[in-house]
């Protein structure tokens, strides 16, 4: 009895949006009570029900259906009123398809999506012959819309019913190397939901997404048509380069992580490879569903490209690749004028300290010479005769510059304003609480931006120009408690990004769909940069700041010439969300969890307007009786 | 129920009216004593009929002398022999026949009373009989001094019990041989059918006359509403939803009830008058009666 219970209740809930009015039904014994009553005869004596019963006995000949007929109004109205309940239960049907009308799909085309079925198809070719299906599908007056995602979310073809526009926008769709972020694409889809209330929204894919955690937490109805089923892969999901703690100097430890979607252990080599040549290869058993680390040992190899390879055919290829672009010449050189036993010469190396690409040098402002050396000279309670190159900071005085000049000095100076826009001022730092006892009042251009304000002078300010990045920070750190305040590192960061070289020291391997960054040159305006295939973009150059290369879907080698130097970017898969290839059995979006479906969309079809009509009509079919009994 | 009294049921008025008619009896009929209307048989009555010739043995008081003295042949002369005329009134008085406005049996005891009245003004022999709860009969009766005796005997019928019309006329027949004219009347609402009751009435060879009483809410029916219908005599009910194509039907089925009645009587040699119980007793005596011949 309890096991029918729960296989009830459990029907109830699949097959309602709203059971509880199922409570209405309930009214049904009253609408037969009320008819009962309705129906309390009044008694007449007569001489003899003679005529009558043959009267009666004519019209039951004449009517088949005279028995029926006499308890059809009241049946009529338990159907009416059963339609009305069943319809406030809003019932549902798993409809194959979709609800047609306004669909919007969104079409992985993730690196994960390049997975090799059985069929020897890709994931992706069969996400597009069901997208395929649904256009073939798609009645007069249904439209479509077609959104791609992986990295980035491209809104292909707005909602239409053109279908030939439908099928050549899902033609254009190119499969890229990139993780899965799924976040825009449904944000796209449901801001078009709100206009259009009726929209339904597909997500065709694997369901392998790495931004599931950065879902709103709310409710999204939505359907996931799963595509593909293999699980056979190996993919590197991790490749680094680094010193060896408590190694000698100049050994480097290459760290490679691999992991296993498939459900069987897998053993295989894996190649290393510096420039081409051959640096070991290590065997390798990785278990089921599970990784396996391994670490090579070895010299500093200077510059060039180190490149993983595992030595197994699987499902996707793409993952079983990595390379890095080694870099070792792209310290942020770094040089600290300052007296070295002051406090603020003692927190300027601390927080330089925290960042590893910076290669400080310190002197005493005695001892400083003019050099070209340093990408960032940082002057403290110094100004030298003559400007060096590179990014230059001065504190507590100002730089022999046209325009700028010390007019005097304020005590307690208040933090009124900041300039929240400048690169400097990223991560929204907020020195406001910071506490100055004395600063310089200066006198800048006035183009030039203040970072940060007191009353009639700027308290830190941005005097760059012809190509020089000059930053001056009119007060002393040592008179202000800025050094113990969280701004104060940020501060740094910030600095340190802002030096152009920085870029070149950044990334050894940035993973496919993140933009490159091109450090800043005064000395050439263009860079021409050429992708793992051969294609070559030119890019043009900003001696100020960093400029971004965002064409970056397919991993491999991206070498950027500048002048007659060629500079490689490593541009790797390392996800492993995308590796572990087993499709996804349902998406948690927010508070929903999408079951995945496969073959065809299922939708819930709500069949609440079939009942509301079905019931009108039955309501007007018994008037009809009613009248017609009444007034015939 | 209403109280009505010999005084009552006829008045002076009406019963002088009715003086003025007599029972016609279409074909003459064999009767038990000698009356005032012609028989079959040759008589003694003043009113001539034929000669014949004289047999030995027969009265010499009958033979014609003036014929005896012209001719000198013996002939006798007969004369038209003259009798009475048995008239049997037939009530059904069912609980049936209390329903109605004025009340069928209300209508039908003043009908028989008015007939039986003109029959002993006609010095025709009068006999009655009710079938309801019972039998209750009338001896029969002759001469206007039986006027009081017969119209008690009316005022005190009451309309009470089941039908049963052929039991009722099958013991009539045996018990009344008598030829003469017979008045039935009833409504025929016997759920037995009215065919046999007739049939054993036109058997007994008397002319037969048939006075259908219906209420005429029997007739035109007023009813409304969903109904639970009693059967006065039987008790059984049914439901009905009046509906004007039931009321339709069931008018329908009435007027064929009617037709099928006077059908079967004029096959018969009977008369039929269908009379609603509201019918003026003016019309009914002078008019409708005497169309369908039973008064002259």
């Amino acid at each position: 009895m309890n096991a029918w219970l729960l296989s009830a209740s459990g029907w109830l809930r699949g097959s309602f949006l709203a059971p509880a009015m199922l409570a209405f039904l309930a009214l049904i014994p009253i609408v037969i009570l009320l008819y009962l009553l309705k129906l309390r005869r009044t008694e007449v004596e007569i001489p003899s029900t003679l005529l009558w019963i043959r009267s009666l006995h004519d019209m039951t000949a004449n009517a088949p259906f005279q028995r029926l007929r006499k308890n059809l109004l009241l049946l009529l109205q338990v159907i009416v009123l059963a339609l009305l309940a069943t319809g406030l239960a809003r019932p549902y049907m798993q409809a194959e398809g979709t609800a047609g009308k306004h669909l919007c799909v969104l079409l992985d085309r993730s690196a994960s999506m390049q997975t090799l079925e059985d069929g020897g198809k890709t994931r992706m070719d069969l996400a597009k012959d069901e997208v395929g299906r649904m256009i073939d599908e798609m009645e007069g007056g249904d439209q479509m819309m077609l959104v791609d995602f992986a990295e980035t979310s491209n809104v292909l073809c707005e909602l239409t019913d053109d279908r030939s526009r439908l099928r050549a926008a899902l033609r254009s769709v190119d499969l890229a190397d990139t993780r899965t972020r799924i976040r825009d694409a449904i944000l796209v889809a449901h801001s078009l939901k709100q206009t259009i209330p009726d929209l339904d929204i597909v997500i065709v894919g694997d369901g392998n997404v790495s931004d599931l955690n950065e879902m709103a937490t709310r409710a999204y109805d939505l359907s996931f048509l799963r595509v593909g089923n293999a699980t056979h892969n190996l993919g590197i999901v991790a490749f680094s380069v680094r010193a060896p703690v408590g190694g000698s100097a100049g050994d480097r430890q290459t760290f490679a992580l691999i992991h296993n979607a498939h459900n069987e252990p897998i053993t295989t080599t894996l190649t290393l490879t510096f420039d081409d040549e051959i640096l070991a290869v290590d065997e390798i058993t990785v278990p089921a569903e599970g990784d396996a680390e391994t670490v090579f040992t070895h010299p500093d190899l200077g510059a060039g490209v180190l490149e993983a390879q595992l030595d197994y055919e699987d499902a996707l290829a793409v993952d079983n690749v990595a390379w890095l672009a080694l870099r070792p010449d792209t310290q942020i050189r770094s040089l600290l004028v300052s007296a070295p036993d002051s406090i603020s010469a003692y927190m300027l190396r601390q927080v330089l300290a925290l960042d590893s690409r910076v290669a400080l040098s310190t002197s005493p402002p005695e001892n400083y010479q003019l050099t070209d050396e340093y990408d960032l000279t940082i002057f403290d309670n110094y100004v030298p005769d003559e400007m060096p190159p590179g990014t230059l900071v001065f504190l507590n005085g100002v730089p022999p510059l046209d325009g700028v000049e010390v007019i005097g000095a304020i005590e307690n100076p208040p933090i009124i304003a900041r300039n929240t826009e400048h690169p400097l001022m990223r991560f929204n730092l907020d020195p406001s609480n910071v506490i100055i006892s004395a600063a310089l009042k200066l006198k800048i251009p006035a183009d030039a931006p203040a970072l940060l304000s007191t009353a009639g002078s700027p308290l830190i300010a941005d005097l760059s120009r012809g190509g020089r990045q000059i930053l001056v920070i009119g007060f002393d750190i040592a008179d202000s408690n800025w050094p113990l305040n969280l701004s104060f590192p940020l501060f740094f960061q910030n600095l340190l990004a802002w030096v152009p070289r920085s870029a070149l020291a950044a990334e050894t391997s940035v993973p496919a769909g993140r933009p490159l960054t091109l450090a800043a040159s005064a000395d050439f305006e263009s860079a021409e940069i050429r992708d793992p295939k051969g294609n070559s973009t030119t890019l043009a150059l900003d001696p100020m700041r960093s400029v971004y290369f965002s064409q970056t879907e397919r991993t491999g080698i991206y070498e950027m010439k500048v002048g007659e130097s060629t500079l490689p970017y490593a541009v790797n898969v390392l996800d492993r969300s995308e590796s572990a290839i087993k499709p996804a059995e349902a998406l948690e979006l927010g508070r929903a969890t999408v079951e995945a479906v496969e073959g065809r969309v299922r939708r819930n079809r709500e069949l609440w307007t079939w009942f509301l009509v079905g019931a009108l009509m039955f309501l007007c079919f018994e008037w009809w009786i009613f009248s017609r009994r009444a007034w015939a | 129920m209403e109280t009505v009294t010999a005084e009552s049921l006829l008045e002076p008025d009406f019963l002088r009216k009715l003086e003025r008619l007599a029972i016609g009896a279409k074909r003459v009929r064999l009767g038990h004593a000698r009356g005032e209307r012609k028989s079959k048989r040759k008589g003694s009555s003043v009113e001539f009929a034929d000669y014949r010739d004289y047999v030995q043995g027969d009265d010499l008081r009958h033979i014609d002398w003036n014929i005896l003295g012209r001719l000198d042949s013996l002939y006798l002369k007969l004369f038209q022999e003259q009798e009475d005329l048995t008239v049997n009134l037939l009530i059904d008085a069912s609980k049936s026949m209390q329903f109605g406005s004025p009340s069928k049996i209300a209508f039908a005891r003043k009908a028989a009373a008015a007939i039986a009245y003109i029959g002993l003004v006609s010095n025709d022999r009068v006999a009655a009989e009710t079938f309801g709860d019972g039998t209750f009969r009338l001896a029969p009766c002759s001469g206007k001094a039986s006027t009081r005796k017969l119209l008690q005997y009316f005022a005190a019928i009451e309309a009470s019990g089941t039908t049963d019309l052929e039991a009722a006329c099958r013991e009539h027949t045996i018990l009344n041989r008598s030829k003469g004219v017979t008045v039935f009347l009833s409504d025929f609402l016997d759920e037995a059918g009215f065919e046999g009751s007739l049939k054993r009435l036109a058997q007994t060879g008397s002319e037969v006359y048939v006075i259908h009483v219906l209420a005429p809410e029997e007739i035109d029916p007023s009813v409304v509403g969903d109904l639970k219908l009693l059967d006065s005599e039987t008790g059984a009910h049914t439901e009905i939803s009046v509906s004007p194509s039931l009321l339709k039907r069931y008018k329908q089925n009435v007027t064929g009830f009617t037709e099928a009645i006077r059908s079967y009587c004029l096959a018969r040699g009977m008369s039929y008058v269908l009379t609603p119980s509201d019918t003026p007793f003016e019309r009914l005596t002078l008019e409708m009666l005497r169309q369908s011949g039973l008064f002259t």
